[in-house]
């Protein structure tokens, strides 16, 4: 089955089937978007909260929370989905060096809250989320069926 | 090749190997085999992939590097070998890594990052202060990602990176040092400033 990555800071977009896939998720957040009907889904691999500019002045709206959120429903809607049918499932914000004060690196946190945040203001349900903990993950959306597995380390792959 | 990242390059050949003499140490006297650093400035999307095989285990134990020479550094070794370095230094064959092992682990890496940023602040005569180490043990891309997030890396960003290895018992790793570019200006026109005035005298 074709298999597309989405690096750090990406975002892709699929439809009817394949696998979307992100690794290497730490302090950084995946978001999912599917239209369950139209069989789109959508991925981002979310880098921090905020945005800023670049220092040639570009913007790469996927490496941020605010600016993710409405490029990824950008995407799926010019891939076909149905902008109100959109759903969303999460994963990562980890702290994974977990002998770190709570107050640094807490990267994963504001992330998390950020995407949530950004998705309640987009009005789209989170229908499930992995999120927090201190172990880092791999995120794969399966686009036929909506399902997303997630992978840690020294466990069994879930399903959320 | 940019002077700026000659020197840098030359930094961090001078750090990993006072990092490496203090493993070496540890090891009783066993030698290690440096590879030649490389210093690189990485954009965005090149640091995001700088690191290959991103699902891989690894441990890895991490410091901030604070006062006049600012920036973070990490030491970065295969799951396989870490296991061989805390048998090594436990004197014990183990299989995985128990609470103790991460602990020799954290103390070796202290040790050895400490070493390279103490070779640094005497070459160029600045203070650091590095945080205390902190370690993970997980998917490398996971970790790498984490630092850059921590580091607040949105752009480019330089990467001073080490590799070693030793045949004496199946042992490799490396050592990335990534120096925040302002306080890096400051140090660097500061130790230059001193060449000069000791030129002229």
């Amino acid at each position: 089955m074709n298999e597309v990555f989405v690096n750090m800071g990406q975002i892709g977009v699929m439809s009817k089937n394949g696998i979307l896939t992100t690794v290497g998720l730490g302090s950084c957040v995946g978001v999912v978007l599917y239209d369950a009907y139209s069989k789109v889904g959508a991925m981002a691999h979310v880098f921090l909260a905020e945005s800023r500019k670049d220092s040639n002045g570009a913007l790469t709206p996927g490496k941020y929370a605010d600016t993710a959120i409405p490029a990824l429903i950008e995407c799926a809607v010019k891939a076909g989905a149905d902008r109100n049918r959109l759903t969303a499932k999460i994963a990562g914000g980890a702290h994974l060096f977990s002998n770190f004060g709570s107050n640094s690196l807490n990267v994963g946190s504001k992330n998390i809250k950020a995407v949530i945040e950004q998705l309640e203001k987009a009005n789209i349900p989170i229908i499930s989320q992995d999120t927090a903990g201190n172990r880092g993950r791999k995120m794969r959306l399966f686009v036929e069926t909506g399902i997303v597995e997630v992978t840690t380390i020294g466990q069994e792959s879930k399903e959320i | 090749m940019d002077a700026r990242l000659d020197f840098l390059q030359e930094l961090g050949n001078i750090g990993a190997s006072h990092a490496t003499t203090a493993l070496s140490h540890m090891l009783s006297g066993k030698r290690l085999k440096l590879i030649v650093p490389k210093a690189r400035v990485l954009s965005f999307s090149e640091a995001a992939q700088f690191i290959n095989s991103s699902e891989d285990i690894v441990t890895c134990i991490y410091m901030q590097v604070l006062e006049e020479l600012k920036g973070h550094i990490v030491f970065i070794l295969p799951i396989e070998s870490s296991i061989n370095l805390a048998s090594l230094l436990l004197a014990e064959n183990l299989t995985g890594l128990s609470e103790l092992a991460e602990s020799a682990l954290l103390e070796v890496g202290n040790i050895m990052l400490g070493s390279y940023l103490t070779a640094l602040s005497f070459l160029m005569k600045v203070r650091i202060n590095p945080t205390v180490p902190v370690i993970a043990v997980d998917m490398v891309g996971a970790i790498w990602q984490s630092i850059l997030a921590n580091a607040n890396v949105v752009d480019s960003v330089t990467v001073i990176d080490t590799h070693f290895s030793t045949t004496y018992t199946q042992l490799k790793g490396h050592i990335i040092f990534l120096p925040s570019d302002n306080s890096f200006e400051k140090a660097f026109s500061k130790l230059y400033q001193g060449l000069v005035l000791e030129d002229v005298e």
